[in-house]
């Protein structure tokens, strides 16, 4: 009775000196954990899905909540060193070197991942094009019937100016069974007018309609404002004008174009889960007549009132 | 054992043919009752053994927390927890069939019941499929139990019905053939060599079986003949354990092909039998004096 006690004793006594240990251990050698944080990945893909026999679709698993947690990581970090405000657009700040040979060796383990390729083509853009890209290649030669993957890649090209790529791959996607019958639309579009507003417009829009994803949502609703603000900044912009040319100055106040704004109409989109629909819209104004912008704030006027730009503080993307 | 004496000079042909006949009747009867007995027993043993309970256990548990896993995932709850529970199942499965595998002959030689049995009208070669039944059946218990945690992982995680409910089924019953063979691997080393070996030797046996597609590459890509013949001949002898896998495309949605899985679980049966003939070869001229 005397040992089991002892034994007892003992036990508790270094199982709680092994947790102090631990602990202080995780405080002071925090440093070590963050040197080998960015360290490249040991394994290619081509080797991970040898040595994973039969295993490696939950390797692949692993390594994609790895991709996921990596990501959510730097969101994290960046949230807390810049107030807690965090946008899709600030993903090149993040500094995610590790993601595209994450997302390779996940791809590699289970080459029908298709989730690893969407989440590659929306975020890798903005870290190396390039990388997104050969991931999308990639995919597209496991899966050729995946016409989403297409659409993606066609995006890629599209966000790098490459609107005669992009059309190709559209036209690409567009041949494959149950692909969209707008992606024909969208190839011709790109060779036509890629880098207009208009183009911009469908391809969030299209993207908005075909994803699943809360945070892609919300990127696309983003720039979709953006691309509303723009169409409204040239409004503004065609009302200062014909003030400047009838007065021979530019105006003071907003006060002085209230009615013209106020009489103009602008198209612009809203979304809906079963879709986009345009719609046309007047502008809304402030105590100040001062025209506000898609997310309620007011533009404001610069050059002493011959342009017009958004405020500081307005959340709609630059 | 019922022996059976046949006086030929009493009968008809006619007469002998058909005594001949009831005679081979009762006496597969027998046998089969025999292999059986001792399967039963192989089963209850394994059952007895807490190991097992453990690692059905923690399988479930395994299978459990992939609910939770699946949370971070991104909307990837249901191919992380196909993914996760058949996997569990296979290595389990092949731990299972590994470690038990290898001690069915050794414990019964180190506990002198071997002698017992073998001095009875028992066949070495029906002690040896008698054992690997019984280990099939805790297997396919085993298997069938892991299934239903999947299963009812699937439901919880969909908050209903899913159709990879039935889906995961033909993968795992090409899982259950690749414990078939890994099982009589075992059996195969244990009929000859130590436990530790045997289960070292088993476990090569399933790396080299997913590798196998390899040896045929060097095979067609070897510069010499012999080196070509060597490659080819271990290609064909190994067991091609890639053939099981369909967890991936499983966990995907995509159900393996009818004549695939058909042709597998062939094959499987197949080498089962060149490898329990194998054993059966080396346990007959064992000598346990």
């Amino acid at each position: 009775m005397k040992t089991d006690l002892l034994l007892a004793i003992v036990l508790v006594v270094c199982l709680s000196g092994a947790v102090g240990a631990s602990r202080w251990l995780d405080h002071h050698d925090h440093d070590s954990a963050n040197r080998f944080a960015e360290e490249q990945l040991y394994l290619r893909g081509r080797t991970a899905r040898r040595l994973t026999l039969a295993f490696n679709g939950v390797a692949a698993d692993w390594y994609w909540m790895r991709s996921l947690q990596y990501v959510g990581r730097k969101i994290v970090k960046f949230e807390d060193e810049h107030d807690g405000r965090f946008e899709l657009n600030d993903l090149s700040s993040l500094d995610l070197r590790l993601l595209a040979s994450l997302l390779d060796v996940t791809t590699a383990l289970d080459p029908q991942f298709i989730p690893a390729y969407e989440y590659g083509a929306l975020i890798l853009p903005e870290v190396s094009p390039d990388q997104a890209i050969a991931l999308l290649n990639k995919g597209i030669a496991a899966n050729p019937n995946s016409s989403r993957l297409y659409q993606h890649l066609g995006y890629i090209y599209w966000q790098r100016k490459d609107y005669a790529r992009a059309g190709e791959v559209y036209a690409a996607g567009a041949k494959l069974p149950g692909a969209p019958a707008w992606m024909t639309a969208m190839a011709a579009r790109m060779k036509a007018e890629g880098g207009s507003r208009a183009a911009a417009r469908e391809m969030y829009q299209h993207l908005y309609e075909s994803s699943n994803d809360k945070s892609v949502k919300e990127m696309v609703e983003h720039q979709l404002l953006r691309l509303d603000s723009l169409d409204e900044r040239d409004a503004i912009r065609r009302v200062l004008d014909a003030f400047k040319s009838q007065n021979g100055r530019c105006v003071g106040s907003w006060r002085e174009v209230h009615d013209e704004l106020a009489a103009a109409e602008i198209e612009i989109s809203r979304l809906k889960e079963e879709g986009s629909v345009r719609a046309y819209h007047m502008f809304k104004f402030d105590a100040n007549a001062a025209p506000l912008d898609p997310s309620g704030m007011p533009y404001s006027l610069l050059s002493g009132g011959c342009d017009v730009d958004l405020d500081p503080k307005s959340n709609v993307a630059r | 054992m019922a022996v059976l004496i046949v006086d030929d000079s009493a009968h008809s042909p006619s007469q002998t043919n058909l005594l001949t006949q009831t005679g081979l009747r009762v006496y597969s009867h027998v046998m089969f009752g025999q292999t059986v007995a001792i399967a039963r027993n192989t089963f209850r043993e394994a059952v007895r053994d807490r190991v097992l309970y453990n690692l059905i256990v923690f399988a479930l548990l395994l299978i459990g927390s992939a609910i939770f896993i699946g949370e971070l995932s991104a909307g990837q709850e249901i191919k992380i927890v196909v993914d996760l529970g058949l996997s569990a199942m296979l290595l389990f499965g092949v731990f299972i069939a590994i470690f038990v595998g290898v001690g069915l002959v050794y414990k019964e030689t180190e506990r002198r019941t071997l002698y017992v049995i073998l001095s009875k009208p028992i066949t070495r070669e029906q002690f040896l499929v008698g054992k690997y039944l019984g280990l099939n059946l805790t297997l396919l218990v085993n298997v069938v139990v892991m299934g239903l945690g999947v299963m009812l992982a699937l439901l919880y995680v969909r908050h209903g019905w899913d159709s990879l409910a039935f889906g995961i089924w033909p993968a795992i019953l090409l899982i259950y053939f690749e414990l078939l063979i890994i099982t009589a691997v075992a059996l195969l080393f244990s009929s000859f060599s130590s436990p530790a070996l045997s289960a070292l030797l088993s476990f090569f046996i399933f790396l080299i079986g997913h590798f196998s597609s390899d040896l045929k590459t060097l095979a067609d890509t070897g510069t010499s003949l012999p080196t070509r013949w060597l490659f080819r001949g271990l290609y064909y002898a190994l067991p091609h354990l890639s053939n099981f896998s369909a967890i991936t495309a499983t966990a995907h949605g995509v159900t393996p092909d009818k004549r695939a899985v058909a042709g597998a679980l062939i094959y499987g049966v197949l080498y089962v039998a060149v490898l329990l003939s194998a054993a059966g070869l080396v346990f007959r001229r064992r000598n346990f004096k």
